[in-house]
């Protein structure tokens, strides 16, 4: 591993936060999501030094090895405590999640509700390939109904968790989705996710070639559409011409909640409370609102 | 009616939950040890909230010993009760933890609705040879209860014992004031009132008086139980993070953190569960900000993912386990010191890790201080290991040296020479060479639980595993070495000697001043780093014809206790269980003596 350093004068470039060569299957859209990653963090000039990674178990959970910042690869289903540790005592810094459908929805679900409602600031990226990689293709909360893994050879049995509507009902401050094959759009989610202060839950719709290469069509268009609006996410601009496009706004959760509910699916921005309280600010307030003790005086109540 | 001078006394205050027989004790001891006199209490807690009045489990109260000298635990049996009605003075009874010649005062009040049962308990108590001193709870009293709302016994029951043990009535209602300055004047003055009915009561009709000597000594001295006393301590070894998740017998640090530490930096985050408790606290390990979390033994087995995580990762991390009885709910609020395998050995995998125990509050403000020196240095969990009695056990003590700690290196000898260990070596393999914190320029690196070579790599070749163990497990060897002798009760040869840690130090310790008063060769040795251990054990235990271990966990002849255990597979020595008893109650001091006699026989 070659640890590079950035000279602020300089501008980042990929190569800067290259480490090494991903050991992600050809084709996966782990590349396409690290990618905008990595050129989001260009744009909007983050520096490597103050932004960590932090991950859960899974193909997902490697991304912050392949990433030149500061990372930590946990453990499965528990990218958020951990994460929530880091940003509890270090505000300076730039948290990104990443984070599966079984690491975030399975063995994690409780500190995904958790998080969301503490809505502490950080960046949770949901990595939705509709199954279990890793281990090999089993069924995931994510995996429609019918399609065949490991572990349920004749076709999963039930209707996929709807994870939008699911955020949207714990009350979710920000929540969006992108595509891993849709560079633009997913850079300027990330860009409106990051400039959240808050929980910012951003689904990402991931191909897995090697285990489901039919669960996105990234060729095709007409089975999604793009939600904008003046306080939402431009629309892809390579893609603009031939998606369907409606206008949502993105602070009213009645009409997110529809959208969400819908069959069809809608990447953009959902829903939007710049205003919700940050769980981390209030345990930080809570200590520059309280008179500073010196430790010496710390037994004076105790003096019998 | 003479007093009756004592040099050590031991009593209880029993009632039904929620009625406050704690907070009479608190206010008593209180006034004790502004008299001078040494104090060591031990709550009752029932399980339940509030469980029926006059049932077992409704069982709450205090066992208060005061004596002239300073005491280190609770003592053998009671020699005084003091019970609200006979349930409860019947399930303490079950406890067999009266002296044989005992005076028990029953409040008849309940009386006239439950004559069979009465006089059952009578007959069982007569049987045991014991002095029961019946009496009712005077009209004048009884008024100012009702007027309470039935509350207030307490306090009359707090004027009994205070005439009892030759206290003044000036001084009790000073403390009284002092406990209930929130409370409204006029109900104040009603509960002062009950409380002087209640003295007045047993100085015309108890013909018992009893005088333990005291005089202040001068020193600075505070009343506190264990778990504040580790929360205290927690502020002053410089951790900045607490996180953890409700838990009997935990929670009480959660509780005093909440209301103490942002006055002093530092914040307190109530997880979701026992898993993100430890995760958060993880997290703002890796961010550089010391962490600490705490739990009991449910959350214990829940935590161990995390626990493995932090070796392999590097990332120091401090645990403290409050254990009760297990396995699984077991008895919440009842003590057990069963937890020692699962501690040492648990996550899978091999385990690199510090165990550190505390057997009395003067160790739990200490304890915090000793494993971030550990944690820090070592970058592996270390473990604090504390129970429900120590946990729960308050103390008089002269007021413990503060000493603000910050940087790690700034930590004094004393707390070293407390838990017998030297400093650690000044440079500490790593399985990663860098260790740098987020926001330190050019250290960007990720840490993994995947196995990984010196530079941060992810690498499975079996070269590099290997290594990783090994350094891993080197951190834990600078321990073993650093380690000292550890405490010893006694000279250090003899016919038997009997080890402890944890909260079964102060009783190990007293059964050996009195085998020695009696001619008996018996030691004690007590650890408080239980894991690694010394490197000297094999030498030590060859001065003695017989080596024992004294533990609140369970074992028989097929079974061996946990520290039984890990001492004979550390040192081929025939090591053998001296107690190994899984009551929920504390070993006492005569117990150890007599198992000690036994032995020798």
């Amino acid at each position: 591993m070659n640890v590079q350093t950035v000279n602020p004068e300089q501008k980042l470039t990929i190569k800067d936060l290259h480490t090494e060569n991903p050991r992600w299957c050809i084709g996966c859209g782990d590349f396409g999501i690290v990618m905008a990653l990595k050129r989001f963090m260009i744009d909007d000039t983050l520096n490597p030094k103050d932004t960590v990674n932090v991950s859960g178990i899974g193909c997902s959970g490697r991304a912050p090895n392949y990433v030149n910042t500061y990372g930590l690869h946990g453990i499965h289903g528990r990218p958020i405590p951990i994460s929530l540790g880091l940003v509890l005592v270090r505000p300076d810094l730039n948290v990104f999640v990443h984070s599966g459908d079984g690491d975030a929805l399975s063995i994690g679900g409780n500190h995904l509700i958790h998080g969301i409602n503490k809505n502490f600031n950080c960046v949770f990226l949901l990595y939705d390939n509709e199954l279990y990689a890793l281990t090999k293709s089993q069924t995931s909360p994510t995996t429609r109904k019918g399609h065949a893994t490991n572990t349920q050879p004749s076709g999963s049995y039930l209707d996929p968790l709807n994870a939008i509507r699911l955020v949207l009902g714990i009350g979710a401050s920000f929540v969006a989705s992108s595509a891993d094959w849709m560079p633009d759009h997913l850079g300027q989610v990330l860009d409106a996710a990051f400039k959240h202060k808050g929980f910012s839950f951003v689904h990402i719709s991931q191909r897995c070639p090697h285990f489901d290469p039919n669960n996105f069509d990234h060729k095709s268009t007409s089975w999604f559409s793009f939600l904008t609006h003046e306080k939402g996410i431009p629309v892809d601009k390579r893609l603009a011409d031939k998606v369907e496009v409606v206008q949502h706004d993105p602070s009213n959760a009645e009409a997110a909640f529809k959208i969400a509910n819908s069959s069809r699916v809608h990447f953009g921005l959902y829903y939007h409370d710049p205003k919700k309280p940050c769980y981390d600010q209030i345990l930080r307030d809570l200590i520059t609102k309280t008179e500073q003790k010196s430790r010496k005086d710390m037994f004076a109540k105790f003096r019998i | 009616m003479p007093t009756i001078q004592k040099n050590i006394s031991r009593f209880e205050l029993l009632m039904d939950a929620g009625f406050g027989a704690q907070k009479a004790g608190d206010i008593l001891i209180s006034a004790f040890a502004k008299a001078g006199k040494y104090v060591y209490i031990e709550p009752l807690i029932p399980a339940e909230i509030s469980p029926p009045p006059r049932t077992r489990p409704a069982l709450s109260g205090v066992i208060i010993r005061v004596a002239d000298f300073d005491i280190t635990n609770i003592g053998n049996d009671t020699h005084v009760m003091l019970a609200s009605h006979e349930v409860v003075l019947g399930r303490r009874l079950d406890d067999n933890e009266t002296n044989p010649e005992a005076i028990v005062l029953l409040d008849m009040g309940d009386k006239k609705d439950n004559e069979e049962s009465y006089e059952q308990l009578l007959k069982r108590v007569a049987k045991m040879g014991l002095q029961v001193i019946p009496f009712n709870i005077d009209e004048k009293a009884q008024f100012l209860i009702k007027a309470m709302s039935g509350k207030g016994t307490n306090m009359y029951y707090l004027g009994m014992l205070t005439h009892l043990y030759n206290m003044s009535k000036e001084t009790l209602i000073k403390e009284i004031r002092h406990t209930f300055k929130k409370l409204k004047e006029e109900i104040l003055v009603k509960n002062i009132q009950v409380f002087e009915f209640g003295y007045q009561f047993a100085a015309e009709h108890i013909p018992l008086s009893i005088e333990v000597p005291g005089k202040p000594h001068g020193q600075e001295q505070i009343l506190i139980d264990g778990n504040t006393s580790l929360s205290m301590g927690i502020i002053d070894a410089g951790i900045k993070l607490y996180s953890g998740y409700p838990i009997t017998p935990a929670s009480s640090i959660m509780h005093t953190l909440a209301k103490e530490f942002p006055a002093y930096g530092g914040i307190v985050h109530q997880a979701e569960d026992e898993i993100a408790a430890i995760g958060t606290a993880i997290g703002s390990y890796f961010g550089g900000v010391p962490a600490i979390t705490a739990t009991s033994g449910p959350g214990l087995s829940l935590k161990q993912e995390f626990i493995g995580y932090a070796a392999s990762a590097e990332i120091p991390v401090i645990i403290i386990d409050a254990q009760r009885s297990g396995p699984s709910t077991g008895m919440p609020t009842k003590t057990e010191q069963s937890d020692l395998p699962a501690v040492i050995f648990g996550s899978h995998g091999d385990n690199t890790k510090v165990v550190i125990s505390v057997s009395n509050v003067i160790d739990c403000f200490y304890a915090p201080t000793m494993a971030r020196y550990i944690a820090e240095k070592l970058r592996l969990p270390v473990f604090i290991m504390t129970d429900f009695l120590t946990a729960n056990s308050y103390k008089v003590i002269d007021k413990p040296q503060i000493n603000e700690i910050d940087d790690i290196n700034a930590i004094p000898d004393f707390v070293f020479e407390r838990f017998r260990i030297k400093r650690l070596p000044d440079h500490i393999e790593m399985v990663r060479n860098s260790q740098s914190i987020p926001g330190t320029e050019g250290g960007m690196r990720r840490v993994t639980g995947l196995n990984t070579d010196q530079t941060g790599s992810v690498n499975y070749f079996a070269g590099s595993n290997q290594r990783s163990h090994e350094v891993r497990n080197e951190k834990v060897h600078h321990v073993r070495r650093a380690l000292t002798v550890p405490e010893m009760f006694g000279p250090s040869e003899g016919d038997v000697l009997a080890i402890s840690w944890g909260s079964t130090r102060g009783a190990l310790e007293e059964a050996i001043i009195n085998c020695r008063k009696e001619g008996i060769k018996a030691s004690g040795m007590h650890l408080r780093i239980v894991y690694p251990l010394p490197l000297m054990f094999k030498e030590i235990f060859a001065k003695f014809k017989k080596v024992v271990t004294v533990e609140l966990a369970y074992g028989d002849s097929l079974k061996p206790a946990p520290l039984m255990m890990l001492l004979r597979s550390e040192t081929l020595v025939d090591v053998r269980s001296l107690i190994c008893r899984a009551t929920g109650r504390p070993i006492r001091p005569k117990t150890i003596k007599e198992k000690i006699q036994e032995l020798l026989r």
